[in-house]
């Protein structure tokens, strides 16, 4: 687990709690744990009943990323739901003991199936591509500036960036941040190239960015308060 | 004056200021979340650092953004 955030964050994580505050469940997910709890066909009924649902969510997710991926064929949009939800429904069955109620079962039971196509959909995008650790570009830091300080003020803001990411950082830090926050790399396809995990990657690219900010900080160089100014 | 994209690709690397929960907290915690905020709840109150990790993390918001589409266009939402 990476909880990156102060300890009142990682206390609230809910899977703590005991049992008896745990919420009652609504009458359908209390229907759908007893009937996926069940054996012969009341279960197999259920489990049918499940993938459909699951089915129907990964086809969801690969409908809404489909303008995205211009080159993919109906087909292949298709294989990609059907194995997001048989991957879906092996994960939901795993993991059946966390359902704690806190939302009814089929919302909890859908984002197995949107993480899963999600996931997939990603990593076919970036299929047989190089993936990039250094930075591709800085233009998005430093360029059409309107007038001469503000300009003036971004090459000096792209330097103490730069010179942060080069000092401050760990090379897999550096690494990471590069390829996650400058090129654009989806977590889950460096996840994958780098064998490790979202979660892990993540922590990653927290802890850079967390660097980087003290640094700049320390260079008196304040990022937030310039984005705030100009919201 | 930035334009845009700047404070875009500033956001996009300096990531959120507050503390914010990991990917696997977030997973964990998203189904509550998402049903919170469609019911207009304060899901922020109710799931500190889960929005701060949405507007770090492009994945893990993707997937809140499909789950609150998915679920609030379901019949009787």
């Amino acid at each position: 687990m990476s909880a990156q955030g102060t300890a009142t964050v990682r206390a609230m994580r809910s899977s703590t709690e005991p049992a008896a505050t745990r919420p009652l469940l609504d009458t359908d997910s209390r229907d759908w744990v007893r009937a996926l709890g069940a054996t012969g066909a009341t279960r197999d009924d259920a489990v049918a009943r499940l993938h459909a649902l699951l089915l129907r969510a990964a086809r969801f997710e690969v409908a809404r990323r489909r303008a995205t991926l211009p080159h993919l064929r109906g087909d292949d949009l298709d294989d990609i739901a059907a194995e997001a939800a048989d991957d879906a429904l092996m994960s939901v069955l795993r993991r059946l003991g966390d359902f704690r109620g806190a939302s009814r079962f089929t919302t909890w039971a859908y984002k197995f199936a949107l993480y899963e196509a999600a996931v997939k959909l990603r990593k076919r995008a970036w299929q047989g591509r190089e993936i990039p650790l250094e930075p591709e570009s800085w233009s998005l830091f430093s360029s059409a500036a309107p007038e001469p300080a503000a300009e003036a003020e971004q090459a000096e803001l792209l330097s103490a960036i730069q010179r942060a990411i080069a000092e401050a950082l760990t090379p897999h830090q550096r690494r990471v941040l590069v390829a996650l926050a400058v090129n654009g790399v989806p977590i889950d396809v460096l996840a994958e190239r780098l064998n490790t995990t979202r979660g892990a990657l993540y922590k990653t690219l927290h802890d850079a960015r967390r660097k980087l900010r003290k640094d700049l900080l320390e260079r008196g160089l304040s990022l937030d308060d310039r984005l705030e100014e100009s919201r | 004056m930035k334009r845009p994209d700047t404070n875009q690709a500033l956001g996009r690397l300096l990531g959120p200021p507050g503390p914010e929960v990991g990917c696997d907290v977030c997973f964990d915690e998203l189904d509550r979340y998402v049903e919170l905020e469609l019911a207009g709840k304060d899901a922020d109150a109710e799931i500190p650092g889960l929005r701060a990790h949405l507007d770090g993390c492009p994945a893990c918001r993707e997937e809140h953004d499909s789950l609150v589409a998915l679920v609030g266009g379901e019949p009787g939402r």
